[in-house]
């Protein structure tokens, strides 16, 4: 459900292939998140474009994935949100969790800057 | 509220892979019942979330009974129901959470981006409210909540209560969003 498109010396570029992420394939969310964060030891700008439906038990998955990075002294930045999407991260505050951006060039530029 | 102008009943059997369809389902009868007054974007945003973390909280807790659900569209706001007779909400014995300074609002569970209380109306039956935090510029990450089902829900709606009836084992969530 995550596939590698693009990698830089500081980040990976990661899209997500699923239209629904809830709590029928979180685990394996967060797995996935988890182990190419061990793989690529590299910041993730996570491209979410291809996601339409999403609940709490995704926003718990990508919140644990998120502690897992910050031990590693990494990131998960997201981008590509639809508008509700963005809106729900925004409801419950996450936005100030996760840097946000709306195209992966723009994270790739921020993140080159980190 | 004034007179209820138009009433779905659904009925959910808790199966993960027909949430999707029973959300589209739900949101498509509410769009095209809002009344002109209704700020349908926003209405039909909220619905959407609420409607998704009720049937996640059915798939998850219902078990083997159904999920009814009950849209109920009044001139003045919409209302969401939702009924089943699985396991009762942890908050019907309320004794391990930490009482605040009201004797019936206790803390369900808080982090520096919100806090979520449940307020006892009466015996078994909660409101919940939220309030958001505060913190400095660096968030420690790791403090975090990872539970969002009742808070997404308690920040999207007016007002949002569970009861729970012990003579006929159900649980009900309201959900209510004003016009």
């Amino acid at each position: 459900m995550i596939t590698v498109s693009n990698e830089g010396p500081k980040f990976v570029i990661a899209d997500v292939t699923i239209t629904e992420a809830n709590l029928s394939n979180s685990d394996q969310f967060k797995a996935e998140l988890v182990s190419l964060l061990d793989q690529h030891k590299k910041i993730i700008i996570l491209d979410l474009q291809e996601l339409k439906y999403v609940d709490s038990a995704f926003l718990g998955a990508l919140v644990s994935a998120l502690k897992y990075a910050i031990s590693l002294k990494l990131d998960i930045v997201l981008v590509g949100l639809r508008n509700d999407i963005r809106d729900l991260i925004k409801l419950i505050r996450l936005d100030k969790v996760f840097k946000i951006y709306n195209y992966a060039e723009e994270a790739q530029f921020a993140v080159n800057k980190f | 509220m004034q007179n209820c102008a138009d009433k779905l009943g659904f009925e959910f059997d808790n199966s993960a892979e027909k949430l999707v369809g029973s959300l589209e389902y739900m949101l498509e009868h509410i769009a095209g019942n809002l009344p002109a007054r209704a700020d349908a974007e926003d209405i039909l945003f909220k619905s959407k979330v609420i409607i998704t973390e009720l049937l996640t909280n059915g798939i998850k807790h219902a078990g083997n009974s159904n999920t009814w659900f009950e849209i109920e569209i009044y001139p003045d706001c919409l209302v969401i129901r939702k009924n089943d007779k699985g396991t009762p909400l942890y908050l019907v014995d309320p004794d391990h959470l930490p009482k605040v300074a009201d004797e019936n609002k206790k803390l369900i569970s808080a982090d520096m981006l919100n806090s979520l209380y449940a307020i006892w109306e009466s015996e078994n039956h909660i409101r919940f409210a939220s309030e958001e935090g505060s913190f400095d510029e660096v968030l420690p990450v790791e403090q975090v909540m990872e539970h969002f089902g009742i808070l997404i829900i308690t920040c999207s709606s007016d007002e949002f209560t569970y009861t729970y009836d012990r003579l006929s084992y159900t649980n009900t969530f309201r959900v209510q969003l004003l016009f």
